[in-house]
């Protein structure tokens, strides 16, 4: 195929080369090229454009400067005569053709290319000014056929030039296609990965806006098979630009061309702006993009409340219990588990950020509370809760002496202890994204390792923050009250947070891997509680029946987690998207596609990411989301509630969340009506007034 | 002891998490693996090439930017003769899908290279596009090299000159020659990522 037309190429040039007399026209199969020029004559030392105009069969395109992922821009050799130069290709602005994989910019039906050409003072009037291009190019639909024309153009040189009426109707409209310099204030923020291209817009005209697109200069400096979304901002519109094979150098400037497709009363308009800015580091412009010591500061903050959370706090007052416990001991040695205790805390969440930086380094889409997407973490967790609960009940305790009072969990007598009670407060304080927190790690995966670092263990240096205080702060201990029953009896009551914690993970894991998890996790529980009553029964007997009992205890522990990570493996295997729409259910699950059409409509939509293994989540969705009086008004303003799920890992949530500056779940957004309206961030803790005063009070376009 | 343990083995877990993201892939990285079958009937793994360098060049031989490397210059045959007489493993992909330009079956991928006097180590045969989209090869030719520990090294064109034309290959930088003769000196790759240029593949519609 390819070579028939290539053939039939090749024999039009010799049929052209035959005749001798190069005309300004030559046609292949699929390109009708001309050469025109703006003036019928041409004065010595003036100026006229010239341009080649292809007229392109239907579905058929030739390329632009920069002919994107794959294709050839089209070339001009001008032979001109002496003294006379062209300038470079003055090309219009282009369209971009996608076909699978692959995004090229170029131009179907028609376009002229334009030159500029210089006519020497010294041209003798009377003779003729004989312009000659040879032009290459590539036309291709999905097959590509290279091909070159000879076109020649002939114009008597005058004292006076005469204006051209037909070649200069295509010129002039070829003018009115070139780019222009931007009417407007133009700046680049750069991304860790990719540009901001921000654009002064008024209100009024982004409104006009139907599409918006860069076209870079160059290869590689951007995606270009990929969407670029555009947001309303107070500045004007910014698009977002995902940064490609070849990043810029820092002293090189992002160039190109945007081109702003406008609905105007004749019709749809595209205008080209031209684009030459060096980029500048991201500027502070929401929540999510903090400075450096201000995500230190939110990160201290977050880690002090996550003392507060529901499956923190028991391991914590257990701790803070044992120092009444340890009153015995010396200040210096009280002092000194603080700061054992703070090492824990600390080392664990160095770890978490290594683990978090070698995934990022791998490439991987994630957010914080990404562990919780595991199945198997999270029934390990679960079982840990269990334990611990176990622990607190009085079930079993841990270590060789019986002696005093409830030698448990928290108060083990040791330094290694108060190691590993940190490193349990940093394990059980993972699911709990406080309100602090979100903006602070938001901002800390972005950044690179060591900044990422610094914020983790400003984090975990606030997790430890209440316990260090109390231990090395002597007057504090004295508000503690004096030891007896009651602390026995606090704890067997901490015992009960901890059960309910493991019942949460277990629904978790349920939407997570089905039924047939419910059944492995809650089994494995019963095997883990006659494991630990085993070890418990005769830790202190004879020497031999309690090594026989430690020994089966710790098999039918590790039997147990074995059977748990098979298990779950065939679960997930077999798990099908369990999603049953219920009858009064108001959301529809959350997809890109849907939220686009329901946008380009000028819908109002209310996004909501959320995850079963975030709280806040569900405690949102329950008192303010699931709220009849909120339904109502999302009802009667006709606003659609998308739902998306990230419990399992979903990378096109993930890319939704960053682009809102978030690293997880929740985030809500509200769309209000209107195409290209600004969407709008709700807080992540929600009350119904909240939601209702925001899908209100926003103004409706 | 208990807790101890598991608070250990789930920090441990964590590092379970993730892994088996996709992306792209990217210079330096590790190259994605795959199996594949090849014009002669076998199936091919990259594992099993550990140790070796891979090269992997997208190709369709009815595509005018192959014509010109190939059937014009005889610039690919040249290069995979010279690398593969180095111990180095071609790999020709054909990833047009049937009746699609390029597409060819097995026997036919045999006799196109026998007509152009092309000597890869291996064809492989892609009709569906799984390895195209894989590696996200965008044109023929389009190069990907992998070194012997299977990092990905090159990534892009087979030169500096993007055109249609013979006479172009003489006074372009080839960079699938610059890579690989840096990678038998062990030294690093100057132009890891260049601009790929030819026919866009050819998936099935």
């Amino acid at each position: 195929m390819a070579l028939r037309r290539l053939l039939a190429g090749f024999t039009l040039l010799l049929i052209s080369g035959i005749c001798f007399a190069i005309s300004d026209r030559a046609s292949t199969e699929q390109v009708s090229a001309r050469l025109v020029a703006s003036v019928d004559s041409v004065a010595p030392g003036s100026k006229i454009y010239v341009g080649v105009n292809q007229r392109i069969i239907p579905h058929w395109h030739t390329y632009w400067s920069n002919p994107g992922d794959s294709g050839l821009p089209t070339k001009i050799q001008w032979k001109l005569p002496e003294g006379a130069s062209a300038s470079d290709i003055l090309w219009p602005i282009p369209g971009r053709i996608s076909l699978g994989t692959i995004t090229n910019y170029g131009y179907s039906d028609e376009v002229t290319l334009l030159s500029k050409i210089n006519i020497p003072a010294n041209a003798k009037v009377g003779e003729q000014f004989t312009a000659h291009a040879s032009v290459e190019w590539l036309v291709c639909n999905e097959e590509c056929i290279p091909q070159e024309v000879e076109l020649e153009l002939n114009l008597p040189i005058e004292a006076t030039a005469r204006q051209s009426s037909e070649g200069n109707s295509l010129i002039q409209k070829s003018l009115g296609q070139l780019p222009v310099a931007s009417p407007w204030s133009v700046q680049v923020d750069s991304l860790t990965n990719g540009f901001n291209l921000q654009l002064g817009l008024s209100e009024s005209q982004v409104k006009q806006i139907k599409d918006i697109w860069f076209y870079p200069a160059d290869w590689g400096v951007i995606v270009q098979n990929i969407d670029q979304p555009y947001q309303q901002t107070s500045k004007g519109v910014v698009i977002n630009l995902q940064a490609g094979e070849s990043k810029l150098e820092p002293q090189q400037n992002l160039k190109g061309v945007v081109v702003i497709t406008e609905q105007t009363d004749t019709g749809l308009v595209a205008t080209g702006f031209n684009i030459d800015v060096a980029p500048k580091p991201a500027q502070i412009n929401n929540a999510a993009e903090i400075s450096f010591l201000s995500a230190l500061l939110l990160a201290l903050a977050g880690g002090l409340i996550l003392n507060l959370m529901p499956c923190v706090f028991p391991v914590l007052s257990l701790k803070a219990l044992s120092l009444v416990a340890h009153a015995h001991q010396s200040p210096l040695q009280i002092r000194l588990q603080g700061w054992v205790y703070t090492a824990g805390v600390l080392v664990s969440f160095a770890l978490l950020a290594a683990v978090l930086v070698i995934l990022k380094a791998g490439g991987a889409q994630i957010g914080w509370g990404f562990q919780f997407q595991s199945p198997i973490f999270v029934l390990a967790m679960a079982y840990l809760m269990f334990l611990v609960g176990l622990n607190l009940s009085g079930v079993f305790v841990i270590g060789g002496s019986i002696a005093g009072v409830g030698s448990s969990l928290a108060d083990r007598g040791g330094y290694s202890g108060s190691f590993f009670t940190g490193v349990l407060a940093t394990i059980v304080a993972t699911p709990c994204t406080a309100p602090f927190m979100a903006a602070a790690l938001g901002y800390a995966l972005a950044q690179p390792a060591v900044k990422l670092f610094a914020i983790f263990l400003s984090l975990g240096f606030g997790l430890a923050l209440p316990y260090l205080l109390l231990a090395n702060w002597p007057r504090l201990q004295r508000w503690l009250p004096k030891p007896g029953l009651w602390m026995e009896r606090t704890k067997q009551v901490l015992a009960f947070p901890m059960y309910a914690a493991a019942v949460w993970l277990v629904w978790v894991l349920a939407q997570q891997s089905g039924a047939n998890s419910v059944v492995i996790a809650l089994g494995g529980m019963v095997a883990l509680a006659f494991a630990v009553w085993l070890y418990d029964t005769t830790r202190n007997t004879r020497t031999t029946t309690e090594r026989i009992g430690t020994t089966s205890a710790l098999a039918i522990l590790l039997v147990t987690l074995a059977l748990g990570y098979s298990g779950l493996n065939e679960a997930n295997a077999t798990e099908k998207s369990g999603a049953t729409p219920q009858a009064d259910q108001n959301w529809e699950p959350y997809s890109a596609e849907r939220l686009k059409t329901l946008l380009a409509e000028g819908k109002p939509v209310f996004l909501n990411f959320t995850a079963a293994w975030c709280i806040s989540c569900l405690v949102n969705e329950q008192v303010a989301l699931s709220n009849q009086t909120v339904k109502d008004a999302f009802g009667s303003a006709g606003i659609t509630y998308l739902k998306g799920d990230w419990t399992k890992r979903d990378g096109e949530i993930t890319a939704v969340l960053n682009q809102f500056g978030r690293s997880g779940v929740p985030l809500y957004v509200f769309y209000p009506a209107g195409k290209n309206a600004n969407p709008v961030e709700l807080p992540q803790v929600l009350t119904p007034d909240i939601v209702l005063n925001s899908i209100t009070n926003t103004p409706v376009n | 002891m208990f807790l101890r343990k598991l608070a250990t083995s789930a920090i441990v877990a964590l590092a379970f998490v993730g892994i088996n993201a996709v992306a792209e892939p990217v210079v330096d990285q590790p190259a994605p693996a795959f199996s594949a079958k090849t014009a002669d009937g076998k199936t091919l793994d990259l594992a099993s090439l550990k140790g070796k360098t891979v090269v992997l060049e997208w190709t369709n031989n009815e595509c005018p930017f192959v014509v010109k490397h190939y059937d014009k210059s005889s610039n690919i045959p040249g290069l995979q003769k010279e690398f593969t007489g180095k111990g180095i493993v071609w790999l020709q992909v054909i990833s047009s899908a049937e009746g699609k330009q390029g597409y060819v079956d097995g026997a036919g991928a045999i006799k196109v290279n026998k007509d152009r006097n092309a000597t890869p180590t291996n064809t492989l045969l892609d009709p569906q596009g799984t390895l195209a989209k894989l590696y996200g090869a965008q044109t023929s030719p389009h190069f990907f090299i992998i070194n012997d520990k299977g990092t990905l090294v090159y990534k892009g064109g087979i030169d500096s000159i993007p055109s249609s034309k013979a006479e172009d290959i003489p006074k372009a930088t080839n960079y699938v020659r610059e890579a690989l003769n840096a990678i038998a000196d062990g030294k690093k790759v100057p132009n890891a990522s260049t601009k790929p240029y030819g026919c866009s593949i050819k998936f099935a519609s």
